[in-house]
């Protein structure tokens, strides 16, 4: 992998890594206009995308600002977390090489991202000493579901800091957490995950900054299973990595955050979820053969009583689900069954709780969503001690 | 009469006693080839461990994402995968060459015959072995697939493909072992072609108003803009 075409001689104060899809270049161009627009006192290199030949000429940068084309940041949509991972190894090289204080990293879509997201990612790192800053998106009730449903309550429970988008994709870096992540994932396919989970366990001080809406790419129907795979696989891993940190952690602390909160009301459409539940049906059907291998047969029998229930009464208990969650990420790490095949196996109980939220939810405020996601943290934060048991004693403790 | 008789007995008793002293030597040979590589390969796992351990071989193959490595052996990490299957090769490796020696002292025409089918039986069975694993997996993986795309013949495609590839390897293991070639040609043939015309029937005809139902409320289902729920 070539390095970016960084100068040894140059240096920088920080660095923006703006880590976007090749095929948008005019989105790139405007961003990237719009920073340059940010009068800033301190030095700064603008890592970005090869922009096409032709129209894709980089605007002309202020004295104090150094742009750099580098193909690691180009991101390519089918294969998101290791060309996430490429392209935040890049910048941290180029953080590196110019001896950056702060390096702000901006993978979400272009179009939404502006010159005040680089702001509230670098500013609490340059001047109140944060390690990272992770970011808080203005969303509705059902975007995000991953996150809503496994990545935040997972890693709220387990290292007790409320960090409401662990993965972000956009982040606010120190060099000192840089060069840690560095350090420790030399031979780790993903930086991405880490990058929460090491600043929490090395002790650094972090935060998170509210940025507003995000704009996503269309959801692949299609790709779901794929997609839980690729977004759990490095998640799991740091639970196996991080497991004698977090078996000491206790409850849940809020942290520092910056800029204004904003919650996007719910659609007021009418929501179908009877496709969510039919595929949990199809699912407890079929693949009763390989839940049993990960889930213990409580859980076996309260989903099979589930897949009975009707639409409007159909209901995942949070204790259930979060069970669920931590039986597969202890069979991840026993490797009960095939890595790939059992995340890919947990899609049809995802997509039951989905259905179960989507009903709860159906026409509720922004705040009632946000009460609802709290009482799924707490019902994690509470079934925490059954999956310390289940990881020092996988044979021993299974009810 | 009697005195022809013991004679007889004696020269059958020598004879016989002759052939396993012939052999014995080879017999010895073959044990202590064994017992030698069984220790050469415990010495040779314990020391491949160790420098796989030191070189941090499991996160290495994953940061290369090589990861497809360990999944058709789940339950153990991809350097207890590598060390097994040396110890393995050296294991065998000792098996062959005693063989060899037995082969060398071999008399009579039965033990080398024997002793030529062996290797024949060695591999089929690890066909055998190596077809269940695959059927295994790719069942496994066909009906999870499927119920993920929403298929409601998961199971049927699933229990299709474990016995494509079962008929598959019973047909390469007896090929192997010389059983009735012909006939398992001609058998796997027919029964091979009518699987895959049993399935194709099943689909086209049997099964018409059940895909048809499927691919109905696949098309029923809304555009992705328009879905609410956004799973990222």
């Amino acid at each position: 992998m070539a390095d970016p075409p960084v100068e040894q001689s140059e240096s920088a104060d920080a660095v923006i890594g703006l880590i976007s899809a090749g095929r948008d270049h005019h989105s790139v161009e405007t961003t990237i206009a719009h920073i340059l627009e940010t009068p800033v006192p301190i030095r700064v290199a603008l890592l970005h995308p090869p922009l096409a030949a032709g129209n894709g000429q980089a605007p002309a940068a202020p004295s104090n600002w150094l742009l750099i084309a580098s193909p690691q940041l180009a991101f390519d949509p089918s294969s998101f977390t290791q060309s996430l991972g490429e392209g935040i190894r890049a910048t941290s090289d180029a953080a590196r090489k110019l001896n950056s204080r702060a390096c702000a990293l901006v993978a979400s879509d272009l179009s939404a991202a502006n010159a005040d997201w680089v702001n509230l990612l670098l500013q609490p790192v340059l001047e109140q000493q944060f390690d990272l800053v992770a970011p808080c998106y203005a969303r509705h009730a059902f975007e995000g579901m991953i996150n809503r449903a496994i990545v935040y309550p997972l890693v709220r429970a387990l290292y007790g800091k409320r960090i409401r988008n662990p993965m972000g994709p956009d982040f606010g870096v120190s060099s000192r957490l840089l060069e840690r992540v560095s350090k420790a994932s030399q031979a780790r396919a993903h930086a991405l995950p880490s990058l929460a989970a090491e600043a929490v366990t090395g002790g650094m001080p972090l935060c998170q900054a509210h940025l507003g809406p995000r704009n996503y790419a269309a959801p692949d129907w299609t790709n779901l299973s794929s997609l839980l795979a690729r977004v759990l696989g490095p998640l799991f891993l740091d639970v196996e990595r991080y497991a004698a940190h977090w078996q000491r952690a206790r409850g849940s602390q809020p942290i520092r955050e910056f800029g204004q909160p904003m919650y996007l009301e719910t659609p007021q459409s009418a929501m179908d979820v009877s496709r969510l539940i039919e595929s949990f049906q199809l699912g407890a059907h079929n693949l009763q053969e390989i839940w049993g291998l990960i889930l213990p047969p409580s859980t076996l029998v309260e989903l099979r009583r589930m897949a009975r229930t009707a639409a409007p009464q159909f209901r995942m208990a949070d204790t259930t689900w979060a069970h669920v969650v931590y039986d597969f990420a202890l069979a991840h790490r026993l490797r009960t069954i095939s890595r790939e095949q059992m995340l890919r196996a947990l899609t049809p109980i995802y997509l039951g709780w989905v259905a179960s939220y989507a009903l709860e939810l159906e026409l509720a405020s922004a705040q009632a969503a946000e009460q609802r996601l709290e009482r799924l943290c707490v019902a994690y934060e509470e079934t925490k001690p059954y999956l310390v048991s289940r990881w020092r004693w996988p044979d021993r403790f299974n009810p | 009469m009697w005195e022809q008789v013991r004679q007889t007995l004696n020269q059958s008793t020598v004879g016989a006693l002759n052939w396993l002293a012939g052999l014995l030597p080879g017999l010895l040979a073959l044990l202590v080839a064994v017992l030698c590589s069984l220790v050469l390969a415990w010495i040779a796992a314990a020391i491949l461990r160790r420098v796989l351990n030191s070189i941090h071989f499991d996160e290495r193959l994953e940061s290369w994402g090589l990861t497809g490595v360990a999944e058709y052996s789940p339950q153990h990490t991809p350097s207890l995968l590598v060390t097994r299957v040396v110890a393995w090769a050296i294991v065998l490796a000792g098996l062959v060459l005693g063989l060899g020696a037995v082969e060398a002292t071999g008399t009579s025409e039965l033990t080398m015959r024997l002793f030529d089918y062996l290797p024949n039986v060695a591999v089929a069975i690890v066909v055998v072995i190596v077809g269940v694993i695959v059927a295994r997996y790719l069942a496994r993986t066909v009906l999870i697939e499927s119920v993920n795309m929403n298929l409601h013949y998961a199971r049927l495609l699933s229990l299709g493909v474990k016995w494509l590839v079962m008929v598959c390897t019973i047909a390469m293991a007896l090929d192997h072992l010389q059983i009735g070639s012909g006939i398992v040609h001609l058998a796997f043939g027919i029964l091979f072609g009518g699987i895959v015309l049993a399935l194709a029937l099943a689909v086209g005809l049997g099964s018409k108003e059940l895909v048809s139902r499927s691919l109905e409320r696949e098309s029923r289902l809304p555009a992705d803009t328009e879905e609410p729920i956004r799973h990222i």
